[in-house]
């Protein structure tokens, strides 16, 4: 029943945030320079064809109206056609404008899914990755501040923090791929195909998880059911690992709450420097072929992930601490 | 009888910062007698909390024990090994600390924590027998509902339950010696005297011994045989507890005691005057919307102030007295026009507050102000000192030379010297940055004060040098005070009259003399039976001390708010709601069945 | 006990001339040697990308066939002064990687200075403010928050054309979200403190009390933290270069003279790596500072010091 309630509420809230993000994301695609209509014919198009596509689009009436019907579309679960990509594969280059086969457009929802699974993939493998370097390593460096696995966190932190995801991505294609032939790295013929862009990720992701678990851990070790606890009769172990260690998590499924947004930033560089099919390269590839819909309907769909898992965090974190409200 | 249970010599703590040592507890030797209570008093920073840990042995960087022995039941705790350092640690030497609301983990439940502890320094228990017992001991220290309440987390508890279920977790492994660091400190007056109680029934029962710290005398006076007094990491006196009390052989013991503020014996309460109104309050009534949890939309009326109506007239010291959670904080927000009130009136010099214009109220707020609490929170940190005190001046937009000189006037008046007039407020004492918060009201000219706790920080000597600089300010300018308290000794030296608060509503407004010596109102009384005082107190604890804690603010009782925990309570007081029933003097009590209460106590004083 | 121990942790020295918390965040950061090792880094390789530059006679832009895929110093066939080598261009790596460092410093400090003060004005605004100020912000930062500031950014820049002032101003208009945020809660914090209602008391007014004494206390902080996210954002910079979304060639910088070297990699490693190790370096040095300044503003707000 309470979670009931706290879900209503949520939702509401969330619903907001994707029509505010639908908003933004549509008047800055409207006001930015390029004519959707001439990409969709072509470049070599007459004018009048550009004026002919653009009316049956829509795009000659005035933005809010424009707005408005996107919306309308939107709520029936329809997040638009593709301007460039065809129902069976790859994306078209520069083909005339009276081309026929222009016309069998590949539906944004249907783009997605397919790429969806394989970014979750990746996502997943560096997550775990990074949480099997970052949390005993974090967890220990909140343990002995000012010591040796404090200072080595912070070394490692600041090292991960520093390094250029897509400069390391190049690198390690060329050492573990090229020369020493390791892994595979471009493209995706296989699940191995994952890890060396999972690596990466987890690279970007590690400095994170480092950061907040010392400070956290290192904090709840200063509270005072803790500094207790010795006196109380209860073991270093135990104490660490049934009371510090779930007191010093909130702050980090938190984090990876917010940080959602900057992962997903990663995975786009990564996918695009690997080749690797996910939502991420088709994200750039959208943006680099100017198509619009399908941007939009990216954008959309990544703030509701986004509502959705921060949802999720939440009703996490509330079952480790009691005190959150629902 | 056999040896003590506890033998401490020579005990030495060392704190080590920035190269330098300091004796933190030196030379410490003591012995503890089975089933004793031994009081520990020493003033804050007189390393007694130390002690407590030294004794266990939870002493962590920079402070290290560099000598000594502590023997516990016949073993050195200070050379013993871990293993055996785990068997007396938590099972056979139980300890409460002075914040029991931190005292467990937040996010368990506190029944499971404890069986946890129990479990782990006796692991031959198993889990339903532990349960069983903490249970039984939850019963014992007056937890209502054990059963529902075992599964509740910390925060869901007052403090007062909180130290309770803290004196379970200390007493759950039968220990032979349990040692309380000031467990009453964080606690309301009643609260506290409750939970002395408690422990009191609870030792004779048990037989355990008890180190029992604090740094009020009076508040060991009430429960231990014989207290040691502690000064600068030294036992300075050790004896009876009632010949230290009454025969104190140290200078150091002597300045304590004369410190502790009568409340009966030789006081010359002030004496209310009549003079004209300068503060009016009628019928104001303050209620919060708090949020209420688990809930959609849900609401919560939180009523903090009730009707509440009183004067404050011309050089007069006004009271405001109650526990936590009575309303007195949302009264200063009021007073001081930071909140307005949901209904009623505030009028200061007969102008309703309400009503003026945000100018013309700009210029009357010079009139009135707060002094608050908290003495490091309360001024801007990055701000030297004079600039802080001609603050208040730039604003109502005087120059700045002239705001110069003014706020070097105020510092001189205050006490504060002129060297201060440069520096950061960093590193001045609670005293000190006090000065400071009334010099900057003393610039502005103000005809009345509003103190909410604002002496609560300071040590006893500080407290009585800002009180006499409150007496002199008053004589010279004019003041009135209204002084907003929990602290009835500074109320009973300071105020003509004084108005007792109980859930948002004045249950008793009288005069100083008539409230301390012939209160109406049960909850005065039990207040006053509260309090740790070295004189016989006149309201007998087993006779006027109330049981349980106030109702919740969102749920109050029908009728009288304060019948449920009231000894006179009859059925009519679940019908009506006492207004203030004004009884002689100009004096008012909220209670129905005030004048056979009359008869009976005097009754009661024969006894 | 922690009394004890707390009345002995202000440093005399501090006492004596009654630093602000401010001013002992920084004595304690200094004290460092992270730190030092971070500003001496950071300091020398600042100082060569501003100057080098300047005297040098080498143009990073200027092609010369003669001297092309020179590699860099320790290894057979370097030349002088090429001393991390040369491209397929022949233009000299070292001053090319200078001239990026400096775009990307150019772009990351104003980014975050930018950043800065939208964040934080608004977050305080909302925090001290409350109702519907504060609600409307902070929904506007959530809204923000939930679409990834890298999608944001290639999507307008990739649709219009990327100036230095456009990539600063989106990255800066994308990463204002997480300042606004942090400045709330801080003012939320600091609304109810006491020298927040002795002002009021006294009858200041909220703009008085936000500008004197809040923004005081709260911003600098806040801005410790930043230097952290200079790093962050010159590396998105960079990010953006690689896409071909950052500042357009010739100028050289991080990101596209790597994206570059890509076609080079198996038979002249040194042109896509050491603008890496380049930036691998400034900003590891950057992010030395920026966790001690963290670290010892951590200590100060715990009150340890």
């Amino acid at each position: 029943m309470f979670v009931l309630s706290f879900l209503l509420r949520r939702l509401l809230q969330g619903s907001l945030i994707i029509l505010l993000v639908t908003f933004i994301i549509f008047t800055l695609l409207r006001v930015v320079p390029g004519d959707p209509a001439r990409l969709i014919v072509g470049g070599m198009a007459p004018d009048e064809v550009v004026a002919v596509k653009a009316k049956e689009l829509g795009l000659d009436r005035p933005i809010p109206v424009q707005f408005v019907s996107y919306l309308g579309t939107l709520a029936t679960g329809d997040l638009g056609t593709s301007f460039v990509r065809p129902k069976s594969g790859a994306s078209l280059g520069g083909a005339a404008f009276d081309d026929q086969t222009r016309e069998e457009r590949a539906k944004v929802l249907d783009l997605i899914l397919a790429t969806l699974p394989m970014t979750l993939q990746l996502a997943m493998v560096a997550l775990v990755i990074a949480l099997l370097v970052a949390v005993p390593l974090g967890t220990a460096g909140g343990l002995y501040p000012g010591r040796w696995p404090d200072k080595l966190a912070l070394a490692l932190g600041s090292l991960c923090v520093s390094t250029p995801n897509f400069w390391l991505g190049i690198v390690l294609t060329l050492f573990l791929s090229v020369k020493l032939k390791f892994l595979p790295a471009i493209g995706y013929r296989g699940f191995s195909y994952t890890i060396l862009p999972a690596i990466v990720l987890a690279v970007e992701i590690v400095p994170f998880i480092l950061r907040t678990l010392t400070v956290s851990v290192a904090q709840v070790m200063r509270e005072e059911f803790i500094q207790l606890a010795p006196i109380r009769g209860l073991s270093r172990s135990r104490t660490i690992f049934s009371h510090a260690l779930g007191n010093s998590a909130i702050p980090l499924i938190n984090l990876l709450g917010v940080q959602l947004g900057m992962l997903l930033g990663g995975v786009l560089v990564i996918e695009f420097i690997f080749d690797y099919p996910g939502l991420g390269l088709l994200t750039i590839n959208a943006v680099l072929q100017r198509d619009f819909p399908l941007i939009q309907g990216i954008a959309i769909f990544i703030s509701v992930m986004f509502v959705a898992i921060n949802i999720l965090v939440d009703l996490i974190a509330m079952t480790i601490d009691p005190r959150l409200e629902y | 009888m056999s040896g003590p249970i506890l033998a401490v010599s020579n005990l030495g703590v060392e704190l080590q910062r920035a190269g330098k040592t300091r004796r933190v507890v030196d030379d410490v030797g003591f012995a503890l007698a089975p089933g004793e209570v031994l009081g520990l008093v020493g003033e804050a920073g007189s390393g007694k909390s130390v002690l407590a840990r030294a004794l266990v042995r939870a002493i962590s960087s920079p402070l290290e024990i560099v000598s000594g022995k502590v023997v516990f039941e016949g073993k050195d705790i200070l050379s013993a090994d871990r293993r055996e350092l785990m068997a007396i640690r938590g099972n056979r030497i139980g300890f409460i600390g002075a914040n029991p609301m931190g005292s467990l983990d937040p996010r368990l439940s506190i029944g499971s924590q404890i069986v946890e502890k129990l479990r782990s320094v006796k692991p031959g228990i198993g889990r339903a027998e532990a349960r069983e017992k903490v249970l039984e001991l939850f019963g014992r220290v007056r937890i209502p509902s054990p059963d529902a309440r075992f599964h509740e987390a910390p925060f869901q508890f007052s403090g007062g339950m909180m130290q309770r279920v803290m004196i379970v977790d200390a007493l759950v492994s039968d220990p032979s010696l349990v040692i309380a660091d000031n467990i009453t400190q964080p606690l309301d007056v009643t609260v506290a005297a409750q939970i002395i109680r408690l422990i009191d029934d609870l030792r004779q029962s048990l037989g355990t011994a008890f180190l029992f710290i604090s740094s009020s005398l009076p508040v060991v006076a009430q429960i231990a045989e014989r207290t040691l007094v502690m000064q600068r990491g030294r036992i300075v006196e050790e004896g009876r507890t009632e010949d230290i009390a009454a025969n104190p052989g140290q200078a150091y013991t002597r300045t304590l005691i004369s410190r502790i503020p009568p409340i009966w014996n030789n006081v010359s309460a002030p004496v209310a005057t009549e003079a004209e109104a300068v503060l009016k309050i009628d019928n104001v009534t303050r209620t919060y919307r708090v949020r209420r949890r688990n809930t959609f939309n849900g609401f919560n009326a939180v009523k903090a102030i009730r009707g509440v109506s009183f004067t404050v007239k011309a050089r007069e010291n006004f009271g405001i007295v109650g526990e936590s959670g009575c309303g007195k904080s949302t009264l200063t927000r009021l007073l001081a026009w930071l909140e307005q009130p949901d209904s009623g009136c505030i009028a200061f010099l007969g102008k309703d507050l309400s009503q003026l214009s945000s100018r013309s109220l700009t210029e009357f707020r010079k009139s009135f102000q707060l002094l608050l609490q908290d003495p490091y929170g309360s001024l801007p940190a990055n701000m030297p000192v004079q600039r802080m005190i001609e603050e208040p001046l730039l604003i109502h937009g005087v120059g700045k030379a002239e705001a110069a000189r003014l706020a070097q006037e105020a510092m001189a008046e205050v006490g504060l010297s002129m060297e201060f007039a440069e520096r950061l407020p960093v590193g001045l004492s609670a005293g000190q940055r006090q000065r400071i918060n009334i010099a900057r009201a003393l610039v502005l000219k103000p005809q009345l004060l509003i103190l909410d706790e604002t002496l609560s920080a300071l040590d006893q000597v500080e407290q009585a040098e800002l009180l006499d600089l409150f007496t002199r300010l008053q004589a010279t300018h004019g003041f009135s005070y209204v002084f907003i308290s929990h602290d009835l000794a500074l109320v009973r030296r300071m105020c003509h009259r004084i108005a007792v608060m109980y859930l948002g509503r004045i249950v008793e407004l009288a005069d100083n003399a008539t409230l301390f010596e012939h209160p109406h109102h049960p909850y005065t009384r039990a207040l006053l039976s509260a309090m740790p005082t070295l004189e016989d107190n006149r309201f007998p604890r087993s006779r006027y001390l109330l049981d349980g804690e106030p109702p919740s603010p969102i749920e109050l009782p029908s009728g009288c708010s304060f019948r449920s925990r009231c000894p006179r309570a009859q059925g009519d007081c679940q019908r009506i709601d006492p207004p203030l029933l004004v009884i002689d003097g100009g004096n008012a009590a909220a209670c129905l069945h005030m004048h056979e209460a009359l008869t009976e106590k005097e009754t009661a004083d024969v006894e | 006990m922690t009394d004890i121990v707390r009345e002995n942790a202000v440093p005399p020295a501090a006492v004596k001339r009654g630093a602000t918390p401010t001013q002992r965040m920084l004595q304690i950061a200094f004290a460092r040697s992270d730190f030092r090792i971070g500003l001496i880094g950071f300091g020398l390789l600042v100082g060569l990308a501003i100057l080098l530059p300047l005297v040098s006679s080498i143009d990073p832009v200027k092609i010369a066939y003669s001297s092309k895929l020179l590699p860099p110093f320790p290894a057979e066939g370097w030349k002088w002064p090429y001393l991390l080598g040369t491209d397929q261009l022949g233009r000299d790596v070292l001053m090319r990687c200078l001239v990026g460092l400096r775009y990307s410093l150019l772009i990351g400090v104003t980014t975050v200075v930018l950043m800065f003060i939208v964040g934080c004005s608004l977050g305080l605004y909302a925090g001290f403010r409350g109702g519907w100020a504060d609600a409307v912000i902070m929904r506007l930062t959530d809204a923000q928050l939930s679409i990834p500031m890298i999608i944001l950014a290639i999507t307008i820049l990739g649709v219009s054309r990327p100036t230095v002032p456009a990539i600063i101003l989106v990255l800066g208009l994308s990463g204002w979200p997480l300042y606004a945020r942090v400045a709330r809660s801080v003012a939320l914090g600091e609304r109810n403190r006491g020298y927040v209602l002795g002002e009021r008391v006294l009858g200041a007014s909220d703009l008085r009390i936000m500008l004197l004494f809040v923004a005081p206390v709260v911003l600098p902080p806040i801005a410790f933290v930043a230097v952290l996210d200079i790093a962050r954002m010159m590396i998105f910079e960079s990010i953006l270069g690689f896409l071909g979304l950052g500042v357009q060639p010739p100028t050289p910088t991080f990101g596209n003279v790597i994206a570059d070297a890509r076609k080079y990699l198996l038979n002249a490693w040194w042109i896509a790596t050491m603008p890496g190790l380049f930036m691998l370096v400034s900003l590891t040095c950057l992010n030395l500072m920026g966790s001690a300044l963290e670290r010892a503003r951590n200590a100060v707000l715990r009150g340890e010091a």
